[in-house]
Formats: C-alpha cells, sequence, structure tokens
C-alpha cells in the first residue's frame, strides 16, 4: 500500500492510517532489548530457586527441586521478613497518601494553587524525590535519627523530651525507616495530587459552595472522588516501589536492630551476597517477584489499569 | 470573630502548614552540608552546627583525595549517559510503534506488560545477574551494570511516551501520510518534534534515577566501575566501625547538591515527567 494510492482517496487514509505504518518494525527492537534485560534475570532467578548454590563453589550445582522453597516456608528470619516488608510497604503508602494529599490539598486551595507561590513550594517540595536514597539513609542515620546528636531529637529536647534510641531500639527502627522512605515518597503523590486536583473545573466547586458545602467537606466530599485512579494509581506506584526498596534500608540501618528493619530485598543481598547461597536467595527473589506479580495484577484488573479503549 | 478575620487566619494557617513542609523538605539537606564543613561534623550540638566557628573544607579535601570522588563522579556519569542513550533511542520507536498498533487486543497487552514490568523488585533482577555474571566470567563489569540499568528505567519510560504519542493528533500524520512521508519521515519529522519537550522530561527523570542508583551498583559494578552512591557507603561505618561524619557530609553534599540544582532548573521538566508517569492511560 503506497502513498501514491492513498493520496488519491483521502477516505481512506484514515482507516488505513494506523497499517501504513507497520507499527511492529517500530516495536521489535525495544521489544527485544526488554525481553533480554527483563526476561534473561527473571527466568535465571525462577531457574537457579531450584538448585543448591554455594557462590564459593561454583561450579558444583545440585538440583534439589523445591526445596529452597520447603527452607523457605520453615525460616522464620524469611517469615519475619516478608512481615517487615509488607508493614514497610503499607506504612510507607499510608503515610506518603496521606501526606501527599494534605499537602497537595493546601497547595491547591484559592489563592495558592497557580501562582507563583505555589510554584516556589512545588519546586522545593520535589528535593526529597530527587536526593540520592543512600544519602537520604546515612544522613537519616548520622545526622537526623541520631540519639546523642541528631536533629530529631535536638527539637525534641527543645520541649522536654529527647534522646529517643530510634535506631538501635527494635521496636522503632522500622517506623523509623517507614517515615525516612516516606520523607522520598511523598513528593511523587503531592505532585500528582496536585495537578489532578487543578483539573477539577471550577463551576463544580462553586455550586458546591452555593449548596453551602465548606472547605474541608468540598476537599472530601468532591473533589476526593474527582481524582479516585489518582489515588489508586499513586497507592499502586507508591506500595510496589516500597515493597522492593533496598537503598534506603540498607544505609539507615542496616537490617537491624535485632532484624528488625530486615526486608526481602536486604535479605536477598545478605543470603545471596554475604553467605553466598544463591539458590536460596534467588528463591527468595522469586517468591518477590511473585508476590508483586500477584498484588499488580489483582490491583490492575480490579481497577482495569491499562487498558486502553479503543 | 468576623468573616473576615476568621478567613484571614485560615489563610495564614495554609501558609504555616506549607512553610512546614517547605522546612521538612530542606533542614536535613542543609543540616547535611553544614556538618559538611563542621570540623567535627556532629559530634556537636545541632545550635553550634549552624554558628559560623569552626568552618573547614578539610573534609572536601579527604573526598577529593582518599575518597576518589572524581573518579566515582565519572563512573556515574557513564553509566547514567549510557543507559539513556540506549533507553532513548529504544524506547521512543517502540512506544510510537504500540500507539501505531492496530489490533487493541496486541496493543492491549503490550501495555499491560510495560505497566506491570515497572513494578519488578529491582533484587530480581540484580541477584540473577550477579550470579550469571560471575559464571561466564564478566563480573563487575561496566556491560552487566548497564542491563540492569535498562531493565529497570524501559517500562517506565515506554509507559511515559505512549502517553505522549498518544496526544499526537491523528490529522497531523494523516497530513504527512497524504504529502507521501514514509512512516519513517513522520516518525523522525513529525511526532518527535511534536513530543519533544515530553522526551526531555522522560530523560531527565531517568538520568536522576541512574545517578541516584545504589543496589545494581552494589551487586553488579566492579572496582574500576563504581558510582557515587557506592563510593560514599565506605565513610559510613558499620555497627563495629566509627562512621566518618564529616567526610559522609561532605561527601553526601557534593553527591545530592548537584541534582537538587539541576533539578530546580529543570524543575518544569520533573513536575511535569512525575505527573505523566502516574496517569492511567
Amino acid at each position: 500500500m503506497g502513498a501514491t494510492f492513498l493520496k488519491h482517496d483521502k477516505s481512506k487514509v484514515i482507516l488505513m492510517n494506523k497499517k501504513y505504518f507497520k507499527p511492529w518494525r517500530f516495536i521489535l527492537p525495544g521489544l527485544v532489548l526488554g525481553l533480554i534485560t527483563l526476561g534473561v534475570p527473571i527466568y535465571q532467578a525462577f531457574e537457579n530457586s531450584f538448585y543448591d548454590i554455594r557462590l564459593y563453589r561454583l561450579g558444583s550445582e545440585i538440583f534439589i527441586g523445591l526445596e529452597n522453597y520447603m527452607n523457605l516456608w520453615n525460616d522464620p528470619i524469611f517469615l519475619i521478613a516478608i512481615r517487615v516488608t509488607l508493614i514497610f510497604a503499607v506504612g510507607c503508602t499510608v503515610l506518603s497518601m496521606l501526606f501527599g494529599l494534605i499537602v497537595a490539598g493546601f497547595l491547591s486551595s484559592e489563592n495558592i494553587r497557580g501562582t507563583i507561590k505555589a510554584r516556589f513550594f512545588m519546586a522545593f517540595f520535589i528535593v526529597p524525590f530527587v536526593t540520592t536514597q543512600v544519602v537520604t539513609g546515612v544522613l537519616g542515620r548520622l545526622f537526623i535519627w541520631d540519639a546523642e546528636f541528631g536533629l530529631v531529637n535536638y527539637f525534641l529536647g527543645l520541649f522536654g523530651f529527647g534522646g529517643v534510641e530510634w535506631l538501635t531500639s527494635s521496636e522503632l527502627a522500622l517506623p523509623v525507616a517507614i517515615i525516612t522512605n516516606s520523607w522520598r515518597l511523598i513528593p511523587l503523590a503531592l505532585l500528582v495530587f496536585y495537578a489532578a486536583l487543578a483539573t477539577i473545573p471550577e463551576s463544580l466547586i462553586e455550586s458546591s459552595k452555593i449548596d453551602g458545602a465548606g472547605e474541608f467537606k468540598i476537599f472530601t466530599n468532591v473533589k476526593l472522588p474527582m481524582i479516585k485512579y489518582h489515588l489508586i494509581f499513586v497507592s499502586l506506584i507508591i506500595f510496589t516501589s516500597a515493597f522492593r526498596e533496598f537503598d534506603v534500608i540498607f544505609s539507615l540501618t542496616g537490617r537491624g536492630p535485632a532484624r528488625s528493619t530486615n526486608v526481602l530485598s536486604l535479605m536477598v543481598y545478605q543470603q545471596g551476597v554475604s553467605v553466598g547461597n544463591m539458590g536460596y536467595a534467588n528463591a527468595i527473589a522469586f517468591t518477590m517477584f511473585l508476590i508483586v506479580a500477584v498484588i499488580t495484577i489483582v490491583y490492575m484488573s480490579i481497577f482495569k489499569l491499562g487498558r486502553v479503549g479503543t | 470573630m468576623s468573616y473576615k478575620s476568621i478567613s484571614r487566619i485560615k489563610e495564614i494557617f495554609k501558609y504555616l502548614v506549607l512553610t512546614f513542609w517547605f522546612l521538612v523538605c530542606i533542614v536535613p539537606l542543609v543540616t547535611l552540608f553544614m556538618a559538611s564543613i563542621s570540623d567535627t561534623a556532629l559530634f556537636q550540638s545541632i545550635p553550634e552546627l549552624f554558628s559560623l566557628r569552626g568552618r573547614t573544607f578539610v573534609n572536601y579535601v579527604i573526598s577529593f583525595g582518599h575518597g576518589n570522588f572524581l573518579f566515582h563522579l565519572r563512573n556515574s556519569l557513564i553509566i547514567a549517559t549510557l543507559a539513556i542513550a540506549v533507553v532513548l533511542m529504544v524506547c521512543t520507536p517502540m512506544a510510537y510503534g504500540i500507539t501505531k498498533l492496530t489490533s487493541s487486543k496486541s496493543k492491549n497487552s503490550l501495555i499491560f506488560g510495560v505497566l506491570s514490568t515497572r513494578f519488578i523488585p529491582y533484587v530480581v533482577i540484580a541477584m540473577p545477574l550477579y550470579l550469571l555474571f560471575r559464571e561466564i566470567g564478566i563480573s563487575g563489569s561496566l556491560f552487566g551494570v548497564i542491563m540492569a540499568h535498562l531493565a529497570m528505567q524501559m517500562p517506565f519510560m515506554i509507559w511515559l511516551m505512549i502517553g505522549f504519542f498518544s496526544g499526537v493528533p491523528n490529522e497531523v500524520e494523516e497530513a504527512a501520510v497524504i504529502d507521501g512521508c514514509s512512516p519513517f519521515q513522520i516518525f523522525f519529522k513529525i511526532s518527535l518534534p511534536i513530543v519533544l519537550p515530553g522526551i526531555n522530561a522522560a530523560a531527565i527523570l531517568a538520568f536522576i534515577m541512574s545517578y541516584n542508583e545504589f543496589l545494581f551498583a552494589l551487586f553488579l559494578a566492579g572496582p574500576e566501575n563504581r558510582p557515587l552512591t557506592v563510593g560514599i557507603m565506605r565513610y559510613v561505618g558499620g555497627i563495629d566501625v566509627g562512621a566518618q561524619y564529616g567526610v559522609v557530609a561532605a561527601y553526601g553534599s557534593m553527591i545530592v547538591v548537584p541534582i537538587i540544582i539541576f533539578a530546580l532548573i529543570v524543575n518544569r521538566y520533573i513536575v511535569s515527567g512525575m505527573t505523566q508517569g502516574a496517569v492511567k492511560e
């Protein structure tokens, strides 16, 4: 089908337009590269998980079937790690969504949204998001949450509290990790919610006002339902990104104290690289993949994400 | 109280909240910077840290000398630049092709694939690659790090770009078809220039992602190509080894200050990229 043919019949152009592009020629290179960079590691993780592989005796792999998975099931450290990871991911999601909404709500209120003031605030509100994650963790560990010299205890001290052992207490370390990681994720929620709130037509808000609704009520009853899909999608992004978090926790708490912040990502590193039990580490990694896959697919089919209406 | 004074109080409250949040975002980083120019870093109280006494650049001297800052910076830039170059070259046409698919079934499954691979835990990529590269004897190579970065960036970039290309009006391209442009000419001369601002935003975000990345570097980068994020960890110290607060602060400041200034300058692009990336298609 040549362009010369199309020249004569404009109505056919519109119908045939898309076939004319031969889209697969554009897709193929990326698809191949994507399948290699993602497919190879995932398949390797799957395959390795059925073997007993020791990093320091490579070449003497033994096929052991499902033994790695059986061991996982009976490994209390793994079961605790799953719990810690889920608490961490859910905690980060709740905190980020909540603060993202609150700040976006204030930033998009009358007299502020769309002004130079809003743009100034927004420019600085995204700073935590672009801050290198390991620096965030290290900064938290040495300068923010340090029991003796840290910023948080200094401010608490002004009010007569202080001396809290944030990072050396096995009860407080996980909440501290959640707060630190949320500091980094909140900008994402904030930014998307602010943009979404800005698209709500003014007339809708005006009419609610005439009905006598206060600003808070308008926010919860009119504006929030309008940005429902943004809330759902952002919560998925934040949950999965917290679920796989490694950098912040590695540099903030290591895995401790007493494995209280030993999330699955860190356990994979510790088992694989430090202990050298590669088969086991790959089994944990593949389990993580399955958990995320199930959550993502359930989420996406419930909320019909990633489907283009044709 | 009059209506006017209530709304005035409300107004002040709004600014208080926003200013508080501004401080939450900025103060930790200012602390880091102040510590970096302190002789004894944080072995002093917060007020002393923010005073002007005892300022020094010794931590920076150590970071450049013993800390090999420039060497690690070079590696960070090489990794980020190579990753983005490859990603842009393959993802831009791919996203374009996806928007041009006629069968909604293959279109939907490709988009579903792109979206769902975006959420993969990074250790699932890093751990098997670490073993694979050791087995075939190329462990620690730049190639491995780049491959992992591609896996990390591709789904996000394609997702963003599908959004951009879907926004190109059909009429513009149809006009080009009538004028006898080949598909490749249309892509390069018509569609690509239209979505260029979006692609800039995507490239900036990808650069920041790669520059900040630590996990892949830890697993896959050998001594000769370790980026900044690994370089700083030397001074953080384990449980038993003391951390070098001042050097960490200087090193950390030098890692984040350029990226933050960059982010403030290209703020508009980052905002649009982050927003687009979280929009339901």
